[in-house]
């Protein structure tokens, strides 16, 4: 397992267990409106429908009724001066399917926080400092900014 | 749904967390330990990314990217560490390492290749498709292949030439310019070039009357 190498498939017991998994899984905000129980997750290209499914019910504990995949393709890019052309990696697209009673609704993480006031502790700091700059450099204006104790 | 940061985390410009876990600090713990951790990581490296896609896409600046690092140095030094002590289990059982064995063969090109070994659903001697390359009219022993080889020989012979007669020459120059100079460091900086030989000729003679 440690060397990442995997037996071929034989029938019979007992099969082969994963035991560190080193499939990554990311959960995206859907493109389009979706039903409340559709979640859409980017993940490894390696990763089968089963996969998927085992990976959410037995490490995150979400119950699965329906996995469905895609490789999405990565967008094609023409530079612009000297015309050569780039592309994007390819990803898999997982839209998983919760049962009914199950709702998620991706959250709004960048709300308008109602007191920053580190922000502005740090923009008036700046502030009284550049001054401090202006100030200490009033007679020599010649001299360069960094030539200082 | 735990792929997304603690509430308290969000919209957050700078998050503080520890280093990653060391080596020394990993060779102690058991088996199960390491288990455990491992899927601690694994969940924390998904939540990363989410947090890190979901922000790129809301054009925002993902606070403390060198999390992700971290996250990932750990689980590397995991493997590294269960790595080690399956191969310690081999040589005490099997007296073998237990790795993916590596065989030399050769390849398309006929260039000699590491190949590391896996397993085949067929044994070779029944595989009659992948012998064929390998017969005596099969693709490895074409006139194709074995140009290319020729070639390719030829190319590395010159550049070993080129490289041989430029330190002869530069050496050859150095002992016009600098007659006195220290033929021990000459000859540890130059290994290959026969000094003798580069003194007696003609374009390592300065513009004076020899010696001798």
């Amino acid at each position: 397992m440690s060397t990442r190498w995997y037996p071929i498939y034989q029938k019979g017991n007992p099969q082969l267990r994963v035991f560190l998994p080193n499939f990554w899984m990311k959960l995206v905000r859907p493109y389009d409106k979706q039903q409340p129980n559709i979640v859409h997750f980017h993940c490894s290209m390696e990763m089968t429908k089963y996969d998927i499914k085992n990976y959410l019910e037995k490490i995150y504990n979400v119950p699965v009724v329906h996995v469905r995949t895609k490789i999405a393709l990565g967008k094609f890019k023409k530079e612009i001066v000297k015309g050569y052309i780039t592309k994007d990696e390819d990803v898999k697209v997982a839209y998983v399917t919760l049962p009914k009673t199950h709702k998620f609704e991706f959250p709004d993480i960048f709300e308008k926080k109602t007191g920053s006031e580190d922000d502005a502790k740090a923009l008036e700091e700046t502030k009284k400092s550049f001054k401090k700059f202006l100030e200490k450099n009033k007679d020599r204006t010649d001299v360069p900014s960094w030539f200082s104790i | 749904m735990e792929f997304f940061d603690e509430k308290k985390n969000w919209n957050e410009n700078n998050i503080k967390v520890g280093r990653s876990w060391k080596l020394d600090e990993l060779r102690i713990k058991s088996n199960t330990d390491l288990h455990k951790l491992w899927y601690v990581l694994l969940k924390e490296r998904n939540m990363l990314y989410t947090m890190e896609h979901e922000c790129n896409d809301q054009v925002k600046l993902f606070p403390n990217p060198e999390r992700i690092d971290k996250v990932e140095e750990s689980m590397k030094h995991i493997e590294t560490v269960v790595r080690e002590r399956n191969v310690a289990y081999y040589q005490l059982e099997t007296g073998e390492t237990g790795e993916r064995p590596v065989e030399e063969v050769v390849n398309l090109f006929g260039l000699p290749e590491n190949y590391s070994q896996k397993e085949y659903f067929l044994p070779k001697f029944m595989n009659t498709r992948w012998i064929k390359t390998y017969l005596d009219h099969g693709y490895i022993n074409s006139v194709a292949v074995k140009k290319f080889y020729r070639l390719y020989k030829e190319k590395q012979h010159n550049e070993e030439r080129k490289a041989r007669n430029r330190d002869f020459n530069h050496v050859q120059h150095l002992l016009k310019r600098f007659p006195d100079m220290d033929m021990d460091a000459l000859k540890a900086e130059y290994p290959n070039v026969d000094i003798e030989k580069a003194k007696r000729s003609k374009k390592a003679r300065g513009h004076y009357m020899p010696k001798y």
